[in-house]
């Protein structure tokens, strides 16, 4: 099973990294994770952000990410020590 | 604290986008024995699905469809003709909650629309025995960008209660507002942490038939517990002010 983290990014690295604050662990992972993690993320699946990575920019990725809550689907990590994620808005606030 | 009941048509309306005064509750919008119309009809209708922190809903809702823009729509659709024909031969208690909030806000009100498509009118929300909605508050502006009434500021929330439960089902509100920085206080599937609210107070707005409630969403909310065989059934909608003389409506 993947492993999934939860929390909000805290700030923007690059078109495919952030830094996250994790709030949330699955109780089912097979690591555990830091409470500041760092992501590359693959793939997102926030329609406001280009899937073509020629297409992004540091900008809108801060619009849609900056203190977002997000959901991390971990896949390794890579040899800058960033976690390899899938990445998605969880959940909702409200209704 | 806050309770505020409607008594007079010259509710300073910004006190509630400011936040100075959380909710209004106008009593006996629609009387008794019409809710217990409704309410006969809309089980006649029963024909519910699951949202965000609710097991019944009938209708769609931005919450269900976050990054989905085109099924949104497409259930606006279908959802809107099956609620206006559950209410097509008599009383529409979305109409009565619409003249109110024009009245008091001296605006038009109707549904909102983005390219020529309609947003979901309402939703009908259904609470059984032992349901209840987590803590949580309601704002498209900060999650739903992708969407034109994430634009409106001061977004308020209108419920018409159609059927009280035998006990419990209170529409619980804190007194604090949602900001951004409370966000890593998220709980994964749906609302926030209880610990956002240790020690704020609150009021409890008892589900009284017939009541509408308008309310000022950003402000922590929840639903008690409903306990007996009666289930709790309330109607709402979300609106803001989407010009200088229009007010748009959605859920």
């Amino acid at each position: 099973m993947t492993d999934i983290i939860w929390g909000t990014v805290t700030k923007i690295l690059s078109i495919n990294a952030f830094e996250m604050n994790v709030s949330h662990q699955k109780d089912t992972n097979n690591d555990s994770y830091q409470d500041l993690e760092e992501i590359h993320f693959t793939e997102v699946n926030i329609p406001s952000i280009p899937v073509d990575e020629a297409s992004r920019n540091v900008s809108d990725i801060e619009q849609n990410l900056k203190d977002k809550f997000v959901k991390c689907e971990i896949s390794g990590r890579n040899s800058e020590n960033r976690l390899v994620c899938a990445v998605s808005h969880s959940g909702a606030g409200g209704y | 604290m806050y309770n505020k009941l409607w008594q007079n048509h010259d509710l300073e309306s910004a006190d509630l986008t400011s936040g100075k005064t959380p909710f209004i509750v106008f009593p006996n919008v629609i009387s008794e024995s019409t809710c217990a119309s409704l309410s006969e009809k809309i089980f006649k209708n029963f024909k519910t699905v699951p949202g965000p922190g609710i097991k019944n809903k009938i209708g769609t809702s931005l919450g269900s469809h976050i990054y989905d823009k085109s099924k949104y729509f497409m259930n606006s659709q279908k959802s809107n003709t099956f609620i206006k024909n559950i209410f097509s031969d008599g009383h529409s208690p979305l109409k009565s909650m619409r003249q109110i909030i024009s009245q008091i806000f001296h605006k038009q009100i109707s549904t909102a629309f983005e390219n020529k498509m309609s947003y979901s009118d309402c939703v009908i929300r259904i609470h059984d025995e032992g349901d209840s909605v987590h803590l949580h508050r309601d704002n498209c502006n900060f999650e739903m960008p992708d969407y034109i009434v994430s634009k409106y500021k001061n977004q308020l929330s209108a419920i018409l209660y159609l059927q009280s439960p035998e006990y419990g089902g209170e529409l619980s509100i804190y007194d604090k507002q949602w900001n951004r920085y409370d966000e890593p206080s998220r709980q994964p599937d749906f609302g926030y942490s209880f610990d956002l609210v240790d020690d704020v107070s609150h009021t409890s707005i008892s589900p009284t038939t017939g009541s509408l409630v308008l309310l000022n969403p950003n402000f922590y909310h929840m639903v008690e517990s409903v306990h007996g065989n009666i289930p709790r059934v309330s109607i709402g909608f979300f609106f803001a002010e989407s010009s200088k003389y229009e007010l748009s409506c959605w859920t």
